[in-house]
């Protein structure tokens, strides 16, 4: 393993850890995220067919909207001493980078995990075409992981930080949204997927050049 | 006369241009003079697009040479780019009522548009969260250069899904469906907008730079100087009074 994924590894293990210790995401931000897939069918009407249509978007509006409380938690919050010592040893910003959002993305996966049944067993969706979703799920959060990794650097030591990132990471998460849920439908309709999954990856792409680049001048403007 | 005066002067005089071509164009066949909105919905969510990506230049130009006046142009021009993305949006749906008969409706592009909006919102939001100069440019840049992948999901929204709005009917050729007095009224329009555009930006940059003599300034007098602290011996004899002092 090279030096920079060894890097990425040991902060990805760092974030992880803490994040066992606390338990944040699976006692409090994936039981929030339940309430509301309960909340919605009480707002549109318990029309089981109308459920059954909206219930794929429900799920991935919540895992979008809901996720970026898994890269706001309080576990992974870093001050400046914590930063500054980071910076002294030596740890490449990109590496950092690279760890934080391997960690998002394994946290999100488990959230994203988490709400499936529950989602499934509140709107009673069409299961057609559930073998694509080991594709659409780790493409869908690992663009979410990185989007709300790079808003979490840009707010990194601001006091308005915690309220700025859910603005900034909601309407740049729109592609996301829209490549996870017409992949769905695409699959319900019997319509091709492919240009929507390519989306996927070019948006995953973009963020990844986007915060590998991004993180030195980010980790010198926290500083 | 200054530089500044001609461009302000070229805004004022291209704009009266515009707005009597817009006027002096007929009613449109089926729209009659509701579609006289055209010259301005358009070249606002043109403006917009110009401004954005203005703003992704300046914020890759800062990256790469650390000058300031780079952050100055990129944020400047997102505050006229969500100002024209408002404009676009209001004048949308105004002209939407008399035509769609709704104001608002869930048109991919529109919805997208208002997407657009608050991405730049952000962006302005961004920068006003950070007072130092630096650290926000430097911040200000990698998220004005992240936004952009915004601009080609509302541009080619038309040609993805089926939708109410129009497709365009400008820049494609094979799509033209203007008559030629509107198309010459409607680059008149773009004309006078651009130029708007850049006399707004100019003095806003300008502004900005007012702002950081301001505030270098305020900063230079609160600047504890060495030797504050030490107090200058008085001169002046100070009263002695014999006695208690109740008397």
């Amino acid at each position: 393993m090279s030096g920079f994924w060894r890097q990425a590894a040991a902060v990805a293990r760092r974030d992880l850890t803490g994040e066992v210790r606390t338990g944040e995401v699976l006692l409090v931000t994936a039981p929030f995220g339940a309430i509301a897939l309960l909340l919605i069918p009480m707002a549109v009407g318990t029309d089981a067919p109308l459920l059954a249509r909206i219930g794929p978007g429900m799920y991935w509006v919540v895992v979008l909207l809901f996720g970026v409380l898994v890269a706001l938690r309080r576990s992974a919050a870093e001050g400046r001493p914590q930063r500054e010592l980071v910076g002294l040893l030596g740890l490449d910003p990109a590496a950092r980078f690279a760890g934080q959002a391997l960690a998002n993305g394994a946290l999100l996966a488990v959230f994203a995990a988490v709400l499936g049944p529950v989602a499934v067993a509140l709107y009673d969706p069409a299961l057609r075409g559930w073998e694509w979703v080991p594709l659409l799920m780790p493409l869908t959060v690992a663009g979410l992981a990185l989007l709300a990794t790079v808003a979490g650097w840009l707010t990194a030591a601001l006091d308005s930080g915690p309220t700025l990132v859910p603005l900034l990471v909601a309407p740049l998460a729109v592609p996301l949204l829209l490549g996870a849920t017409q992949v769905l439908e695409g699959l319900r309709l019997g319509e091709p997927i492919l240009g929507w999954l390519m989306l996927l990856v070019a948006v995953d792409l973009a963020l990844a050049v986007a915060g590998v680049l991004g993180a030195r001048p980010l980790e010198e403007a926290a500083r | 006369m200054t530089n500044r005066r001609l461009w302000e002067l070229a805004a004022v005089g291209t704009l009266a241009v515009a707005l009597a071509a817009a006027l002096a164009v007929p009613p449109e066949q089926t729209q009659g003079d509701v579609a006289r909105m055209l010259f301005v919905h358009v070249p606002s969510i043109w403006l917009a697009y110009v401004a954005f990506v203005v703003t992704l230049v300046g914020s890759a130009a800062y990256l790469v040479t650390r000058r300031l006046k780079w952050d100055r142009l990129a944020g400047a021009s997102a505050e006229v780019g969500v100002f024209m993305t408002g404009a676009a949006i209001l004048m949308g749906m105004i002209w939407a009522k008399p035509t769609w008969g709704v104001y608002w409706t869930w048109d991919p592009r529109l919805v997208l548009t208002a997407v657009l909006f608050f991405v730049y919102l952000g962006y302005l939001a961004l920068r006003r969260a950070i007072p130092d100069r630096v650290l926000r440019a430097r911040r200000a840049a990698v998220f004005g250069i992240l936004a952009i992948v915004q601009i080609p999901i509302v541009h080619f929204s038309v040609v993805w899904w089926r939708t109410l709005h129009q497709r365009s009917s400008i820049v494609r050729p094979d799509s033209l469906q203007l008559d030629p007095p509107f198309q010459a009224a409607m680059w008149m329009a773009v004309v006078a907008f651009t130029v708007v555009y850049v006399v707004l930006v100019a003095r806003r940059m300008e502004l900005s730079r007012l702002e950081e003599r301001i505030e270098d300034a305020l900063a230079a007098e609160e600047r504890a100087l060495a030797g504050d602290a030490v107090a200058a011996p008085r001169l002046d004899p100070v009263p002695v009074t014999a006695g208690g002092d109740d008397e």
